[in-house]
């Protein structure tokens, strides 16, 4: 039955012909259980709004991919009829079917449009029904909406895509699922955890799990539950600003310098081995001491630390294909070195810098744990899970298991979603390993 | 030098500095080239074929240095120069013009065709990929579909089915790679096509396919070309000219016939007795003693000297000019040359 609901349901949105094949229905399966466990949770939110919030931004996401497909099947049906009348002049012909492309024929931009239009109305509905949660919920309702609707998405019209590539599909598919859960998961939270993650004893100090505290509570006596679902924000923010940092700054500059060579590769070299040269955890800890806290200073902290790893990534493979036969062959045609770089060289880079990256993300999330529990990371107020990583250790001392065990299971379910995605990409990057 | 050859080499010297001093891949080398002919180079390994071809594109790899001579080049047609003035037609020394013009004229005058199929395609990209990369290099405001419609035409012209072109170089067997090289090189119409050992890595059977199919496309594309090959019975089916190189120097030019029947050059006669003969096993397969000079120390008169066993005084003081015999060829070889 519920088989037959969830089949029903994906199948007017599928782009495929010939119904999904079984694993989407696993991963539709996989994305009802998440909804299971949000919505049981929800049930006992301390904002009284949890599950209209999950029903909510579920709703939304469903409707910004459903509408695009809506108005795209009555486009379709529109340009059938037009097709009777009379063929107009070849040029204005194109201008149409570049304007029909750009509107239907990609279902991106609709999608932004009917986000836009669904966060006005949301907006609105919510001063009305809501006023006193104040202009977070809209804004949250749409986040979590647009997660649920990449989610969504990924499922039915990506998955079916990379379905083809095999494996890497799969892993590509799970790893995004998993940190798209999480990304929900940190927008949902204010409104769907059962006691305000930061306010202090709402039990006794370090109860072990029970049906109250579902997994236990902290020394302070705070529901580790709510710490949980809401700790993964800061998390996410600087891995992925720093990895976005990272990546942006150390492969060009590998790229570059060493492509050119002679003196630029040489001082760039220098300094960045001599950066490589330091311990990294202590090199953040003495920027983020000068920066201060704060999400963005301890990103670029970390970020600092890990751009000589791509460096040395990226420089030591173009150094190897800069010499190989196809490169020389392109210069011989006639290529200029803007596009031996960009469609020679950096393909060719691309998947190692892709696997750099995904463990740099683990690295980085481990790292602001480690930050954070010299102190220089963030607030103590802030939920977040490296300060339960940091006091739990000293309680696992004594036997209370569960204050490091959960958040640490987060940690390695994002690293491991991160993970998983990176080496999915490395593989459909590479053409020779798709077979 | 008479006009109408499409290219003209004069005195080209080409120098490598090394640590153990300076060496002359290419020593005084002067050949013409007319239309629609087929040169061949011919000459053992290191004896600077492949340099002379490098040469010609201004592609030397480090640390050469073309130092003297001059490279002239007939354009029939305006060469667009991405965001520069274009090259308009006319006669050019190459070493005359700048590095945009150069690049501009790589792959759209001049083809160069490498040895290795199997490593000089991006296994990043696919074949229709490559051809985009070639067409857009040259032109950048060309369109996705003229770029698949001359893709189709030259793989078939090759013999690939056009389906193909969506598929990876590791897709395809080395004779088709080799194939879909040649095809990158004659996309843009080059004039002249430099083909250095295209088929030393594939084995016999490809390699006629290849040769022939080379010989074809030669008639197809109007195209004149230059093919460096150590295998002698390579050129044999092709060249219409051979060039044999001994020490950076043309030791004798004629045509394929002139060369194969009648070998004045004691260097060419030893080179043609090296040619294993499946019809007369009990031959004994000659081969030269010795190995040629050091290019750093060169040694003075004729660098073969050392080698050769008509070696007279004059040979060992003052190197042979390149001169025309009586048969039609040139010969760089005292022992063919009345007054000195």
């Amino acid at each position: 039955m519920t088989q037959k609901l969830v089949k029903g349901v994906f199948l007017q949105v599928s782009s495929g012909t010939k119904g999904l094949p079984r694993s989407v229905l696993f991963l539709a399966g996989f994305v009802l259980i998440v909804l299971w466990i949000f919505i049981s949770v929800a049930v006992r939110s301390n904002s009284g709004i949890g599950v209209p919030f999950v029903t909510a931004t579920v709703g939304f996401g469903f409707a910004v991919m459903l509408i695009p497909a809506v108005l795209r099947f009555w486009s379709l049906k529109s340009s059938r009829e037009q097709q009777a009348a009379p063929t107009v002049s070849n040029t204005q012909d194109g201008q149409h079917g570049i304007v029909n492309r750009l509107l239907f024929g990609s279902k991106i931009p609709l999608a932004i449009l009917t986000a836009l239009v669904l966060a006005l109305v949301v907006q609105g509905l919510a001063s009305v029904f809501v006023p006193e949660h104040g202009p977070t919920l809209p804004l949250r309702l749409v986040g979590a909406g647009i997660a649920i609707y990449l989610i969504l998405t990924l499922v039915v019209d990506w998955y079916p895509r990379l379905h083809v590539r095999g494996s890497p599909g799969l892993l590509v598919t799970v790893g995004l699922a998993i940190v798209l859960s999480m990304l929900y998961m940190t927008l949902a939270s204010e409104f769907i955890v059962p006691y305000d993650p930061f306010t202090l004893e709402v039990g006794r100090s370090l109860e072990p799990p029970s049906l109250q505290f579902p997994l236990g509570t902290t020394f302070l006596g705070q529901d580790l539950l709510s710490r949980v679902l809401a700790g993964g924000a800061t998390m996410i923010q600087v891995a992925a600003l720093s990895v976005v940092v990272c990546f942006s700054i150390g492969v060009p500059l590998g790229l570059m310098a060493s492509y050119q060579g002679g003196a630029a590769d040489r001082i760039v070299s220098l300094v960045m081995d001599s950066l490589f040269a330091f311990p990294g955890l202590v090199l953040a800890i003495a920027i983020s001491a000068i920066l201060g806290p704060g999400v963005v200073n301890m990103a670029l902290a970390i970020a600092v630390v890990y751009i000589p790893s791509y460096f040395r990534v990226v420089r030591s493979q173009v150094l190897t294909i800069k010499e190989l036969p196809y490169v020389e062959a392109a210069v011989v045609m006639g290529a200029r070195n803007r596009e031996i770089l960009s469609s020679y060289i950096l393909p060719n880079v691309l998947p190692s810098a892709i696997v750099v990256l995904s463990i740099n993300f683990a690295d980085a999330v481990l790292t602001a744990a480690g930050l954070t529990f010299v102190g220089l990371g963030l607030p103590i107020d802030v939920a977040d899970w490296g300060w339960d990583l940091t006091f739990g250790w000293e309680q696992l001392l004594s036997q209370k298991w569960w204050v490091i065990t959960f958040p640490g299971l987060m940690i390695v379910f994002l690293a491991l979603g991160f993970t998983l995605v990176g080496e999915g990409f490395n593989e459909i990057l590479t053409p020779k390993l798709k077979e | 030098m008479q006009t109408g050859d499409l290219l003209t080499i004069n005195d080209l010297v080409v120098e490598y500095k090394t640590r153990r001093g300076t060496a002359r891949g290419i020593d005084g080398v002067s050949l013409s080239l007319p239309c629609h002919t087929t040169l061949g180079i011919a000459g053992e390994s290191g004896c600077g074929k492949s340099t002379l071809g490098r040469a010609i594109i201004r592609l030397v790899p480090y640390p050469g240095r073309i130092t003297n001579g001059s490279i002239e080049f007939e354009l029939d047609r305006d060469v667009n120069v991405p965001d520069k003035d274009p090259v308009r037609a006319g006669r050019y020394n190459l070493l005359d013009l700048n590095k945009d013009q150069m690049r501009a004229l790589r792959g759209e005058q001049i083809a160069y065709i490498f040895q290795d199929p199997m490593t000089s395609l991006n296994p990043m990209l696919n074949i229709r990929k490559h051809y985009r990369e070639v067409l857009k290099a040259h032109n950048p405001r060309i369109e996705d579909e003229v770029v698949t419609k001359r893709t189709e035409e030259v793989l078939d012209a090759l013999g690939i089915s056009p389906e193909r072109m969506n598929d990876y170089p590791h897709q395809f067997s080395g004779g088709m790679r080799q194939r879909v090289m040649i095809g990158l090189g004659l996309v843009l119409r080059p004039r002249l096509l430099i083909a250095d050992e295209p088929t030393t890595s594939l084995d016999v059977i490809v390699e006629a396919q290849i040769l022939q199919e080379m010989a074809r496309l030669k008639r197809d594309f109007d195209l004149t070309m230059i093919l460096i090959t150590h295998n002698l019975g390579v050129l044999a089916e092709t060249a219409d000219m051979i060039a044999i190189v001994y020490a950076g120097r043309v030791v004798e030019l004629g045509n394929t016939i002139t060369i194969f029947e009648d070998p004045l050059h004691p260097y060419t006669k030893a080179l043609l007795d090296s040619v294993p003969d499946v019809r007369k096993p009990d031959r004994k397969l000659a081969w030269i003693p010795g190995a040629p000079p050091e290019l750093t120390h060169p040694i003075p008169g004729c660098m073969f000297n050392p080698r050769c066993s008509h070696a007279m005084d004059i040979c060992r003081e003052i190197q042979p000019p390149l001169q025309p015999d009586k048969n039609g060829s040139q010969v760089a070889c005292y022992l063919y040359q009345e007054a000195h």
